[in-house]
């Protein structure tokens, strides 16, 4: 493995990349859509959050979000015939005939793909640092999310390089690579909602109603007029069963683990505020899947005889304190079908080739 | 026979049910230009693509300069040079940046690299487009370009996949001095065309290709030693005129001599006949102003092979 041809494959593309106007054109749009996206949170979350000072983080976690969506919306067009459209035009066998190995090409074009996708990551960088200025940004949120964002960002490089190897038609790969991510990114939600559904439960409550007089005052045992705030005395009712379904999202909630936007919330270190309640949109999403995680409790009561003061509501901070974190076998799973669809199209690229895929020539 | 050329033994290959390559046996020499030729479909660019080490044969044994591509592709990639039939230039890329970035591909450091592209661009003439974007060159200029490509690490075998194709009569020429250059210099060339009189002037030995397989010496030899047409014209004179003092010289029936626009065809079953028919006709005073053979000896060959085939099927 030779860095210095790796890295000329690298450049190779990207030199292409940025003499091409239709590059900036994508750029501009982009910064356009993230000052948008920044002018909006700042009116919505200076609205939500009292607290001035912690602002800052609901914004930042915004366009870190954005970023990610955009990247995910234009990186298959970016890196998906990465390959096959080199091959396409001719111009892939001339660097198989030089000293370059076959690795040395797919990591180089991987790396182009993805410093390529970085840079939709630098255009929302003064984005973000402006949404650090409004305050209540944590310095480890901010080197969490952005790791994560950037090995994101790789690995949908990855798979559109990959992909692009292994199908023989540039327009087919690009349509594989978005079903791909969009499977990650939809897939997971539409398998988590319906899964959810298809394995519900039966659920019982049990209701026993106290027995009321005409006037709406409730029967007391012994006749008495007074038992207002004395279950105790009070004359109870048959309990009454009702049966009813419950979606269980928590044998599903681990489907979500492989998305992208999950898995960004749930590395991410969560911030709280003064109720247990989370400050920024990675908290959120991310007390939403924890919550996912907590069985339903299959049989209630609710006896007006006996009332019990409900337990207190856990707040999201509990909720997440008590529940497991996934977001290391999301992103692990997406490493390992990045790396392996890269792995496919390096066993069809090498050469001297054996067999081609249908359809294509070497040259 | 020198080793360090190509030598390729019975190689074959198919694609799917096609067989693209059924059996071809080669020696090119080292110091010299070998010729391979074939029509459409025969199986060149197969065959340069499995010596260019990026197709595998599926039989046979392929040795360039010693080393063979499929068991050791890096150590005959850095010998061999090739220059495809179908240039892919990267479009944006300026022709000087092509070479640079193509010199680092091969391991040359950065000076080298441009030291090297500076050298190419001046013996391929396009020292005045070094810093054009290969997107707009014209078709020779991007031949030229692929010539260049192939020669950066200065390679000891180069493939030549159509190199004449696009190119202006003086790029043509100067085309030619380079391969007899490169031969001089003891490298070996293969190269394909189509254009076979051009071929006819560059190259040493010729292999002829014909549905995927080589076409042995014997048959070459004897395709090559058929009645060829000569090209008679007698000065001052049409050809009308000139077809009957001809004629009766050499003993023909007038009705039966073609004539070609100015030019009277003569058939030759040899040299040595064409030599004694050229003193008759000057002995019996025709003023032959030119003589010479309609089809040069590879056209010839080739169309005869062509001919032979058609027959067969």
């Amino acid at each position: 493995m030779s860095i210095a041809r790796l890295w000329t494959v690298a450049r190779l593309e990207l030199l292409q990349r940025v003499r091409t106007v239709s590059w900036y054109v994508l750029l501009g749009i982009f910064a356009v859509l993230l000052i948008g996206v920044t002018a909006l949170a700042f009116l919505a979350f200076g609205g939500i959050v009292s607290q001035a000072d912690q602002r800052g983080a609901g914004i930042y976690s915004t366009i870190v979000i954005i970023t990610l969506l955009l990247v995910v919306l234009v990186s298959p067009t970016l890196s998906g015939n990465s390959i096959n459209g080199d091959r396409d035009a001719a111009t892939l066998a001339p660097v198989q005939v030089t000293l370059a190995r076959t690795s040395e090409i797919l990591l180089g074009k991987v790396l182009a793909a993805w410093i390529t996708g970085l840079a939709f990551a630098a255009v929302a960088a003064p984005f973000l640092v402006v949404a650090t200025l409004a305050g209540g940004v944590d310095p480890v949120v901010v080197v969490v999310s952005l790791a994560v964002l950037i090995v994101e960002i790789g690995i949908i490089a990855a798979i559109g390089v990959g992909l692009s190897g292994l199908i023989a038609r540039p327009l087919f790969s690009v349509a594989a690579t978005y079903l791909v991510v969009s499977a990650l990114v939809f897939g997971t939600l539409i398998a988590f909602g319906l899964g959810a559904t298809a394995f519900s439960s039966e659920a019982t409550t049990t209701y026993r109603p106290a027995m009321y007089n005409a006037d709406g005052s409730p029967q007391c045992v012994d006749g008495a007029d007074d038992c207002w705030n004395d279950p105790a005395r009070m004359v109870c009712g048959a309990p009454q069963d009702s049966t009813y379904t419950v979606p269980r999202f928590d044998r599903v909630w681990w489907v979500l683990a492989a998305n992208p936007f999950v898995i960004l919330a749930d590395a991410t270190p969560a911030e709280y505020n003064g109720y247990g309640q989370p400050v920024d949109l990675f908290g959120q999403i991310a007390s939403g899947v924890r919550q996912a995680q907590i069985p339903p409790d299959l049989a209630t009561v609710y006896d007006e005889c006996r009332p019990t003061m409900r337990d207190d509501v856990e707040t999201p901070a509990e909720i997440r304190d008590r529940t497991v974190p996934s977001w290391f076998v999301g992103l692990g799973g997406q490493i390992v079908v990045a790396g392996l669809l890269v792995a496919g199209a390096w066993s069809r690229t090498r050469t001297p080739a054996r067999a081609l895929p249908p359809g294509t020539r070497i040259a | 026979m020198l080793t360090a050329g190509i030598t390729v033994r019975d190689v074959r290959r198919s694609f799917g049910r096609v067989d693209a390559v059924r059996g071809v046996d080669l020696d090119a020499r080292a110091g010299a230009v070998t010729g391979l030729v074939g029509p459409n479909g025969a199986g060149k660019t197969t065959l340069l693509l499995m010596l260019a080490s990026l197709l595998q044969p599926d039989a046979g044994s392929i040795r360039i300069a010693g080393i063979d591509p499929v068991a050791d592709p890096a150590q005959a990639r850095a010998r061999l040079g090739w220059m495809p039939d179908a240039l892919g230039a990267w479009g944006s890329l300026t022709v000087r940046e092509t070479l640079e970035m193509t010199a680092r591909l091969y391991d040359l450091d950065k000076p080298a690299a441009a030291r090297r592209a500076g050298e190419l661009l001046d013996q391929v003439g396009l020292t005045g487009l070094a810093g054009s974007q290969a997107r707009v060159l014209s078709r020779g200029q991007k031949q030229r370009l692929g010539l260049a490509r192939a020669l950066v690490h200065d390679p000891s075998v180069l493939l030549l996949d159509e190199p004449a194709s696009g190119l202006d009569p003086q790029a043509r020429v100067d085309l030619r001095g380079l391969l007899r250059g490169f031969a001089a210099a003891g490298k070996t060339v293969l190269i394909s065309s189509h254009i076979l009189s051009e071929l006819e002037e560059v190259v040493d030995d010729a292999v002829f290709l014909l549905d995927g397989a080589t076409v042995s010496p014997d048959r070459v030899a004897a395709a090559a030693g058929r009645t060829r047409t000569w090209r008679v014209r007698v000065a001052d004179l049409e050809a009308q005129a000139a077809v009957l003092p001809i004629a009766t010289a050499l003993g023909l029936d007038v009705a039966r001599v073609p004539i070609d626009r100015r030019d009277v065809l003569i058939p030759f079953a040899s040299e040595a006949e064409a030599a004694a028919g050229l003193r008759v006709l000057i002995d019996a005073g025709v003023a032959v102003a030119e003589f010479s053979a309609a089809t040069g000896m590879l056209e010839h060959t080739f169309l005869d092979l062509g001919s032979e085939r058609k027959e067969a099927s």
